[in-house]
């Protein structure tokens, strides 16, 4: 992987990855913070603002047409929570030249129009333009209110909100509607002035870069007014605490009922994570897993039934479809695969089945634009450098007893079942 | 062994008819690490009355048997479950049922050979028992009931219930619960025998390969079976209008979604140019940068961009307009009132070629990895779309031609409207 990164100023990083392997270029620019109950919504409101429209391109139907007219651009902004950061992304993907008809160029307009979108919005007044506020705060609370229609989503937020009771990781990425409603105008565009001059910068590219990219972005005006900057997040998060075992229902009207196992492990160091995700792999991440084969395989009790780990926190959730009769059997069927894991009951052949899996994973990095940025992007946050090669070497080395001592120190939670 | 190759998308396609009658395509992908294989059957949900070839039998079968055989295929006789020989060789293996084909693919970096071996093995050989049958019949329930609680799904097949009469497209693919506790290992061997001859399949391999050796291991891989004539499928008529304006349904969901259809006809078939000239109308209608949709965006009746499709196979072809809003009728109802002022004014020719450009762009982007590259060459094959059909006609499109496809196929007396709320 071709990967550069460079300083434009403190605090703002240009991330380049060179490859010709895609039709396209991808642009991405991330502005992170600390995750915060008092800002969560505030930045989730401004990622839904930028879209509607800068002071050169004053409204979602002038930026429509600009990147109808780059052959279908497109673009987006959304919120994502890693670790306990909490993430506005924008992204811009074009053509890239050589697939455009001659005399015509994406590159430059591309960088520079991402760009406008992120640090240059539509301002009348000092603030927002008050129709765009308006119309995104109401569209925030649809947002929000609609936490509950993916039924499967909702469980396993709920999951990790009652296990992050009253901590950062806890906070729902969209925010709340009593923060939402406390939100005016004014406030906000206080808020993303300072968010925009204080936080963490980094402006990924991914495609055939042009030579002179680093030299568009410092001549772009934007960028000229940003300050200097520390740039603060959160480098290692809090985690879940060990603690006695909580169970929670609650209902809704469903036909299959959600199940979700959240469970806490110990990392000693930063090996731990390799061998937590071949952990994973052979509880619940592949049709080969343990709850894969006995939920669904040999007891036809889910069709849905795997596990996830996640890297910044130590914790693993696993994740079912069951119908609402066969929690209590579904329930005991996934704690013994949990006990199996702790005695070492798993074989030579599952062990490197797994590791295989996760290596063709990595593999595959290179081979999308948006996963290869995403990776990079998670090595920035740990503040570590680890190549595609050396992540596949450190994954070939773990042992079966690396495992099974990683399983010993495997708890449960939170059980959490959302049923009729 | 042809070679099409297209100089606007940068990419070719070997073609080979071999002499079982099962259709290879290779997509050479230099410098990606994935390789992606994909066979598929022309057999789908909609085919459940059919004459089999070898004794001229009329045969009807219940709904979801096309669906119930892909779950089936994994399982061997020596007890293998496919899947997890898959797995275990570290690759993503996957399969799916559709309207019109049977699909069984994988993705992998490593060991595409045993892979690929294995794939064709398990595609080939079918093993049904009445114990695996039954087995299976409690799985499907499981994603049977899934589906139920799955608003997008309801509303959708809603939609086609009200186009379609008979049509079998408005039955769901997985059939209903009844349907499947049907199914027995009889009929599920009378439509492997039938549907699974290399003559209704094909077969497209994308990723860096070297084409004649694959073709060589390609053909290693085949187990022979006799060649077999053309499937008379049969599908009840449908009438030309509409079966009913509206259906609305009742779920636990925190704002309404809808999807508007339109009805239109399949008279010989429909062409990739056609096809465009349709994506065309829908983003100039109700794409990001149409009047439309910043009214209903401003005025808060939608909150995004609802998805803009048209679905059709040989035997139907409808457009599907799929969103969120407050209020659905009133986007139907608008939407109808901008199809006709349209008609009466015609396209805009700077809007045309403005959309124009966007659509292009999006073709050449499929190409961007060997998942997508792979699908479409298969779906295309089944509906009779050649290897970059699509991107070649952009060049033949004109503006009068588009008029007059917006004429014929935005029949707003066959717009029909399913709310989910």
């Amino acid at each position: 992987m071709n990967y550069q990164k460079e300083q434009i100023k403190k605090g703002i990083n240009l991330h380049t990855v060179e490859t010709n392997k895609f039709k396209t270029n991808l642009f991405t620019i991330m502005l992170t913070t600390k995750i915060t109950k008092e800002d969560v919504t505030k930045n989730a409101l401004i990622s839904l603002i930028l879209r509607r429209g800068t002071n050169n391109l004053q409204s979602q139907e002038e930026i429509s047409k600009h990147l109808e007219n780059m052959y279908g651009a497109s673009f987006d902004c959304g919120v994502d929570k890693i670790g306990d950061n909490q993430i506005i992304k924008i992204y811009l993907e074009s053509l890239s030249d050589e697939f455009l008809p001659k005399g015509e160029e994406n590159f430059k307009k591309s960088i520079n129009t991402i760009l406008d979108i992120a640090f240059n919005p539509l301002v009348e007044n000092n603030k927002f333009n008050e129709d765009y506020f308006n119309v995104e705060k109401e569209k925030l609370k649809q947002i929000i209110n609609s936490k509950k229609d993916n039924k499967g989503m909702y469980a396993f937020n709920r999951c990790i909100e009652e296990m992050y009771k009253d901590m950062p990781y806890g906070i729902y990425k969209f925010g709340t509607l009593e923060e939402l409603e406390n939100i005016t105008n004014d406030k906000l565009y206080n808020h993303y002035l300072k968010l925009i001059q204080s936080c963490k910068i980094d402006i990924y590219a991914s495609g055939k870069i042009s030579e002179n990219l680093k030299d568009i972005i410092i001549e772009n005006e934007n960028i000229k007014k940003l300050q200097e900057r520390e740039g603060e997040y959160t480098k290692n998060s809090v985690n879940s605490e060990f603690r006695q075992e909580q169970k929670i229902e609650e209902s809704m009207d469903i036909t299959q009922g959600k199940l979700v196992i959240g469970m806490n492990l110990k990392e000693e160091n930063e090996n731990s994570k390799n061998i937590a995700l071949v952990y994973n792999s052979i509880l619940g991440g592949t049709a080969n897993s343990k709850l894969f084969q006995n939920v669904r395989e040999k007891e036809s009790l889910a069709y849905t039934a795997g596990s996830n780990y996640i890297r910044q926190k130590a914790n693993i959730f696993i994740r079912c479809g069951i119908e609402i009769e066969n929690y209590e059997k579904a329930l005991e069927i996934i704690r013994k695969q949990i006990e199996d894991m702790k005695g070492g009951d798993f074989t030579q052949e599952e062990l490197e089945n797994a590791k295989q899996y996760i290596i063709s994973t990595i593999q595959a990095i290179e081979d999308e634009q948006d996963t290869q940025i995403s990776y990079c992007f998670g090595q920035e946050l740990t503040g570590t450098e680890i190549s595609l090669e050396k992540y596949i070497e450190n994954i070939k080395k773990v042992t079966k007893e690396q495992v099974v001592d990683l399983a010993k120190t495997v708890q449960i939670n939170t059980v959490y079942f959302l049923k009729n | 062994m042809d070679i099409i190759e297209n100089s606007k998308v940068k990419e070719k396609v070997y073609i080979e008819k071999l002499e079982n009658g099962l259709t290879v395509m290779i997509i050479p992908k230099q410098n990606t690490n994935k390789k992606y294989a994909i066979i598929g059957t022309h057999f789908g949900s909609i085919d459940n009355n059919f004459i089999v070839p070898e004794d001229g039998e009329e045969i009807k079968i219940p709904d979801g048997v096309a669906h119930f055989l892909e779950h089936k295929m994994f399982e061997q006789e020596n007890g293998r479950n496919s899947l997890d020989v898959l797995s275990s060789l570290g690759v993503d293996a996957n399969a799916y049922t559709c309207n019109t084909y049977t699909a069984y693919l994988f993705e992998c970096t490593n060991n595409f050979n045993e892979a690929f071996k294995e794939l064709m093995d398990y595609v080939q050989h079918p093993y049904y028992t009445d114990e695996n049958v039954k087995k299976e019949q409690g799985i499907i329930e499981q994603e049977i009931n899934m589906y139920e609680d799955d608003p997008a799904t309801k509303v959708y097949m809603e939609a086609l219930k009200c186009m379609y009469e008979s049509n079998p497209v408005r039955i769901d693919i997985a059939g209903s619960v009844e349907s499947i506790n049907k199914i027995d290992k009889e009929v599920l061997y009378k439509c492997y025998n039938t549907f699974y001859n290399p003559s209704n399949m094909a077969l497209v391999l994308c990723g860096n390969f070297e084409i004649e050796k694959t073709m060589e291991m390609v053909k290693d891989n085949l187990v022979e079976k006799p060649v077999q004539g053309e499937i008379k499928r049969i599908y009840p008529k449908e009438k030309e209008q509409i079966n009913k304006k509206e259906a609305e349904n009742k779920m636990d969901i925190s704002r309404p979604i809808f999807v508007i259809g339109i009805k239109d006809e399949v008279k010989d078939k429909v062409t990739a140019k056609k096809a465009l000239a349709v994506e065309i109308i829908l983003e100039i209608l109700l794409g990001k940068s149409s009047k439309l949709y910043k009214d209903l965006y401003e005025s808060q009746e939608l909150i995004a961009k609802p998805e803009l499709e048209y679905e059709f196979s040989n035997n139907y072809a409808h457009i599907l307009i799929s969103g969120q809003a407050q209020n659905p009728k009133k986007i139907l109802e608008e939407l109808t009132n901008k199809i006709n002022e349209l008609k009466e004014k015609g396209i805009n020719e700077e809007e045309y070629t403005r959309i124009k450009k966007k659509i292009y762009g999006q073709y050449v982007m499929e190409y961007n990895d060997v998942d997508s590259i792979a699908g479409i060459f298969l779906s295309d094959y089944f509906k009779g779309i050649k290897p970059f059909e699509y991107i070649e006609e952009f060049a033949s499109l004109t503006i009068e031609y588009v008029n007059q496809i917006f004429k014929e196929v935005f029949n707003t007396n066959k717009m029909v409207i399913s709310v989910v709320k």
